[in-house]
């Protein structure tokens, strides 16, 4: 019989020489951490076929009939044709040599912002390291389906941060119009290419690192945590990292741990621990009721934070898999998930600068604010590049893969009144369909 | 940039001491993937030149604003190369004539030094690889 391996801990209790790391008020860590091995992570289950036969086929057999689905994922034909696994193929650079001197941390911090951003990063954000943060060993890669296995007995996370100090994360925000059109072909185009941008930077950043003399280590660190040690921003209840600029939409992919010194950021208060205790629109929309409704947050692992069901988020992938791929309601209808525009830097603002008794009143205005203009279902309709969001699957105008616009096909004209649209809001049918009762 | 970074300057202009950290020297060393053997329907070629050029700027100008960087260049070449194969069609990109055969796409003219000039850049402009494909297109100018 095999036993479970034994995994590295974090015990507050014990570790005298790391306190509890600092990561804001949406997670604080409070009891001892179990450090989790990418083996662990739902990608990787899926894959060796625990969850089931259905999740199986679609992590490994699925080839989406949409081409930019395609194009962007790794639902392809041949995934030397995805844009990540090029970059995995890229061969490895040595570190340089020659180190860079660093007499001064917090310039090299700010070139490193000025670098990341250049390589077209939306957010640098530098965090300390701390072992409740990383994974158990190996490495976990970009798109989270592929581990790689320890080559020889690897270094425990205690290790890692006592050679290693720093996080950096470089996420890259998604289109905030496209991203509108959640549940569909549009919303995923939005969320891959930014995805494969997001790995882009980081390649490129690690890159740098070692040419300036300096260790990057990439699939160490959990990306949340290294957001949140980072400065980037706060755990919502839908648990992604909610930004000051960006709300919900960006894309983290992963971590750089390193030893290059650099003075990092101090969490960030924006409100979200406050907001999300009252506003449960992600929970009331979420299409497999994934979401906790509950208004305190649960202690899991050590970690009290909003914890959503992975499993029930993950299954209805391959059930929808013929007409979309990501879902994105949870982030798109998050009222922090907003345009960059004047109106939502003074609403943040105007949050992050209220004393934190008085913040209920302000978030339950602004949530008020935010049912009337933009309503409790984001069903926005989105048209780009011949898709078109108000468009219920199966209904075309054009018989080409994934199109469904009215041009030079002689059209049969496909005007579905909004009533009729019942592609956003969460039909009951659907809950109970994808939800075990 | 360079006066409130003293690192900026080495960034940009420094050599590397390993090329293969330079992630367009990594970028060209990757062979593209395969050409889907299922050929797609596709649509009539002036709706699949009008796709084409959208997606060439939503994955290397607009979104992000790296117009101007050779990996994002890089990276928007690629995807669009991979979007073609994997509808079915050959891609392949190419450096040579790069200029010419953008003036012939009607983007701009080639100056006396090879350069291309553009009305909105002038000659402050690169011109990223060329794809060249099978993939039924109106096409723009005369090659």
């Amino acid at each position: 019989m095999t036993l479970a391996p034994e995994r590295p801990r974090y015990d507050p209790a014990v570790d005298a020489e790391f306190p509890p790391p600092n990561l804001g008020r949406s997670v604080h860590v409070i009891g001892p951490v179990v450090n989790v091995h990418p083996d662990e992570t739902p990608h990787p289950k899926v894959r060796r076929g625990e969850m089931g036969k259905v999740l199986f086929d679609y992590g490994r057999n699925t080839i989406s009939p949409d081409p930019l689905a395609r194009t962007n994922s790794t639902r392809c034909r041949d995934k030397g044709n995805v844009f990540t696994d090029v970059l995995r193929r890229a061969p490895a650079g040595r570190i340089n040599p020659a180190k860079t001197e660093v007499p001064d941390p917090a310039a090299m911090s700010r070139h490193i912002k000025n670098v990341g951003r250049y390589l077209g990063a939306d957010i640098v954000g530098i965090g300390r390291s701390h072992p409740a943060l990383l994974y158990a060993g190996g490495t976990l890669r970009d798109t989270g389906f592929v581990v790689e296995g320890e080559a020889g007995p690897s270094e425990s996370p205690a290790e890692l941060c006592r050679k290693y100090p720093y996080v950096i994360v470089t996420p890259v925000a998604w289109d905030y119009e496209l991203a509108q059109a959640h549940r569909h072909h549009i919303g995923d185009a939005a969320y891959d290419t930014t995805l494969m941008q997001t790995v882009l930077v980081l390649t490129a950043l690690e890159f740098y690192i070692r040419e300036l003399g300096y260790t990057a280590l990439r699939g160490k660190v959990n990306p949340q945590a290294a957001a949140l040690a980072g400065g980037v921003g706060e755990l919502g209840r839908n648990g992604l990292i909610i930004t000051e600029k960006f709300g919900a939409r960006i894309h983290l992919s992963d971590a750089i741990l390193t030893d290059l010194p650099l003075e990092p950021n101090q969490p960030i208060d924006l409100g979200v621990d406050d907001f999300c205790k009252v506003c449960r629109k992600c929970a009331e929309t979420c299409p497999t009721n994934s979401i906790s409704f509950d208004a305190n947050k649960q202690v899991f692992n050590g970690v009290e934070k909003y914890k959503i069901k992975w499993e029930t988020c993950y299954k209805l992938r391959p059930l929808v898999t013929e007409h979309w791929q990501i879902c994105l309601t949870c982030s798109t209808v998050c009222p922090y998930t907003k345009p960059n525009v004047w109106w939502r830097t003074l609403a943040v603002e105007t949050l992050r600068n209220t004393p934190h008794p008085l913040r209920p009143v302000v978030v339950k205005s602004l949530k008020w604010l935010d049912d009337r203009v933009w309503g409790k279902v984001a069903n926005k309709r989105v048209r780009w590049l011949g898709y078109d969001s108000g468009v219920r699957p199966g209904v075309k105008a054009c018989t080409v893969a994934g199109c469904t616009a009215q041009h030079d096909a002689g059209g049969h004209p496909v005007d579905v009144p909004m009533a009729d649209i019942g592609y956003y809001a969460p039909l009951k049918e659907n809950v109970n369909r994808f939800v075990k009762r | 940039m360079a006066d409130r970074d003293p690192y900026w300057e080495s960034f940009i202009n420094r050599p590397p001491a390993d090329p293969n950290n330079l992630i367009t020297h990594a970028l060209k060393q990757v062979r593209p993937g395969g050409v889907n053997p299922v050929r797609t329907e596709v649509h009539s070629p002036n709706v699949m030149s009008r796709h084409v050029k959208e997606l060439a700027q939503f994955y290397g100008a607009d979104q992000v604003g790296i117009v101007s960087l050779a990996s994002g260049q890089l990276f928007a070449i690629y995807t669009l190369g991979s979007y073609i194969r994997e509808l079915g069609y050959n891609a392949v990109h190419s450096e040579t004539d790069r200029e010419r055969l953008a003036a012939a796409a009607g983007l701009g003219s080639v100056d006396a030094a090879g350069r291309l000039v553009t009305r909105k850049f002038g000659a402050r402009c690169h011109v990223a690889d060329v794809l060249l494909t099978d993939l039924p297109l109106a096409a723009d100018g005369r090659a």
